[in-house]
């Protein structure tokens, strides 16, 4: 097994710039997630762990080598693609075998570890099946065999879960997760799906245009976001972000007012999370726009000044449209962000 | 219920009967064309046509004795088959490249590639004829084989480049990432996955090749290198005059190899014009 090294990592193509001066370690059996909006660059930081791409600038440490000069092919480094890259004319068996015959691992073992990863994905009935003739879940589930079959230092999951329907989707969500706290190999997953990178990940690293965001746990993802981009792209629905002014402990926007840290001032940005507003309260003032009950819980949109703001409240909370209504906030789970996004942190 | 069946039933009925008259529309002058081969000679040019002519084998006679027609067909299945084989082992790791790596003036090479196509044949006739002279090839089955597969290796090459373009990229980086080489990823993922088109260029290159006629008669001056497509003009002049019967009998055993091979392979092949042609 292996812990994996980026040290400012460029990737240009041409003119774009794919990744911009990147570092990250990512310690022995972590399960790392990449997740971030699409032409984020963290398929390309995949790529380039992989080996199927060049870094521009900068050095790729697997397992203390540098293998920045080193062909995809020599790293010992196995991939799970999007569209599962199982090779048509091959059947399930020969698919998962591939890798072993590449490897060159004496022939008198393959069958038992074909054997061994497809019974780890529960495929040991369609092993002498085409991929064509399995259904998208069990073809996903044939490249997770395929990469597991020769123990590689590093998995790497390109979006592995996102052509299959949500239920799907959940299941391999949880066995993945499964199997690779069993084979204990260090992992990095690519996804824009946020409930995937908080389940699966023991970090997550959040990327925008090409530049790290911000590296934590789920949790200090989650409740202690670095800057708007991370807390408007984290959660379902995501951080509410409200601009305006603080000014004397008070800050003041369309239909809002609520105290804030004496050394929070000038034109700055308010974030509250959905689950921390409560109706009534009087932190602020505007109509109802929407009421969607979902049955857990209850999605109230409110409108002030031009903007909306959401809010999780009881299952049982109705409310008719246009009607006014006062909705107080959590103070101690209140956030601020400077004009440029970045957060504004309490002094210690 | 009953008036829906019976309906579905005379569509059915008319589906087969609307194929059946389009089959019999394309291999009606193929059955004639078989009946002149075996008609004696005084039933052929008549003014009025014999739709039940008397059976002769005449022009069967005449080829076997006076011809050697034996060789003829020889000839062209050798130069042929070569040449399909001399294009396809050129062609495969050309459109590979074509298709997969990219280098300066690729777009460039691709298109000169194709443009050797669209040169008259007969500006490059007398050169060849020399150059196949002095390298001592003239007369030969070899030659024809070269020239075959010269003049078909740029379609060959833009056919097979095509079908690789569709293939996902997905599966050569799995390939590489498995421990793959690029002439493994092209011998055992590429080439597999593009059968079809490959199949499809090589039939085409056959047929192409089968029915060369000017250089063939260019190069071919006995009976040594006389393919099919030469031979039939063969029966087209002297002091005999034109023995049509001779001519359809040629032409027919001309068209069966290539028979033979579109039914081996028409599974593949019906799949490989489609699949080229719409993405996805």
């Amino acid at each position: 097994m292996a812990s994996i090294q980026l040290n400012n990592i460029v990737k240009r193509f041409g003119s774009f710039v794919g990744v911009e001066n990147m570092s990250l370690d990512i310690a022995d059996e972590e399960f790392l997630v990449l997740l971030g909006p699409s032409g984020c660059g963290k398929t390309t930081t995949m790529r380039m762990i992989a080996g199927l791409e060049h870094p521009t600038g900068g050095q790729i440490v697997i397992g203390g080598e540098v293998v920045n000069e080193i062909d995809a092919r020599d790293r010992d480094v196995a991939m799970v693609f999007q569209g599962y890259a199982l090779y048509p004319n091959m059947s399930i068996y020969d698919n998962i075998r591939f890798p072993l015959r590449m490897r060159k691992v004496p022939a008198d073992q393959h069958d038992r570890l074909i054997r061994r990863a497809a019974e780890m994905v529960e495929l040991g009935a369609f092993l002498d099946r085409k991929p064509g003739a399995l259904s998208g879940g069990q073809r996903q589930r044939a490249a997770l065999a395929r990469a597991v079959v020769r123990e590689p230092q590093v998995f790497l999951m390109d979006e592995p879960l996102s052509n299959l329907d949500a239920k799907l989707r959940a299941s391999m969500r949880v066995q993945i997760k499964h199997m690779q706290r069993q084979l204990k190999v260090t992992t990095v997953y690519v996804t824009h799906d946020q409930i995937e990178a908080m389940t699966l990940a023991d970090r997550i690293v959040i990327m925008n245009r090409g530049i790290i965001q911000q590296v934590g746990t789920p949790d200090e993802i989650y409740s202690d976001p670095a800057n708007t981009f991370v807390a408007g792209f984290i959660g379902s629905p995501p951080m509410n972000l409200l601009a305006g002014e603080a000014r004397d402990g008070i800050f003041r926007s369309e239909g809002i007012e609520v105290p804030c840290p004496r050394t929070v001032t000038g034109s700055v940005t308010l974030g509250i999370r959905p689950e921390d507003c409560t109706v009534g309260g009087g932190h602020l003032q505007g109509m109802v726009y929407g009421v969607e009950p979902t049955g857990d819980i209850t999605y109230l949109t409110v409108q002030t000044g031009k903007r909306a703001v959401e809010i999780k409240a009881a299952r049982d909370f109705r409310a008719p449209i246009d009607t006014p209504i006062s909705i107080g906030f959590d103070l101690s789970r209140l956030y601020f962000f400077s004009e440029n996004g970045e957060r504004i942190r309490r002094p210690a | 219920m009953a008036s829906v069946r019976r309906d579905r039933s005379e569509r059915l009925w008319l589906r087969y009967l609307i194929l059946g008259s389009w089959a019999i529309v394309c291999l009606a002058p193929m059955l004639w064309f078989l009946t002149i081969g075996f008609r004696p000679r005084t039933e052929i040019i008549v003014p009025h046509p014999i739709y039940w002519p008397s059976w002769s084998l005449d022009a069967w006679r005449l080829l076997v004795s006076d011809w050697p027609i034996a060789s003829y067909l020889r000839n062209s299945v050798v130069a042929v088959a070569g040449s399909v084989v001399i294009d396809l082992v050129l062609a495969i790791p050309a459109a590979y490249a074509l298709s997969r790596y990219e280098f300066r003036g690729r777009e460039d090479i691709g298109f000169y590639i194709l443009s050797t196509r669209m040169m008259a044949p007969a500006i490059v006739a007398v050169p060849i004829f020399f150059l196949f002279k002095n390298i001592g090839l003239l007369d030969t089955v070899w030659a024809l084989m070269l020239v075959y597969a010269a003049i078909n290796l740029s379609l060959v090459t833009w056919i097979i480049r095509s079908y690789m373009l569709d293939i996902p990229k997905e599966l050569e980086d799995a390939a590489r990432t498995d421990g793959a080489g690029d002439l493994t990823i092209l011998r055992e993922i590429i080439i597999p996955a593009c059968l079809p088109g490959i199949i499809t260029a090589a039939v085409i290159a056959a047929i192409f090749a089968i029915n060369e006629f000017l250089f063939t008669l260019l190069i071919a001056s006995t009976s040594k290198a006389y393919t099919m497509s030469v031979a039939l003009a063969n029966f087209t002049g002297g002091s005999d005059g034109i023995i049509y019967n001779a001519i359809a009998l040629v032409s027919f055993l001309a068209f069966v190899p290539i028979l033979i091979v579109v039914i081996l392979i028409q599974k593949h092949l019906s799949r490989g014009l489609t699949m080229g042609a719409v993405k996805g």
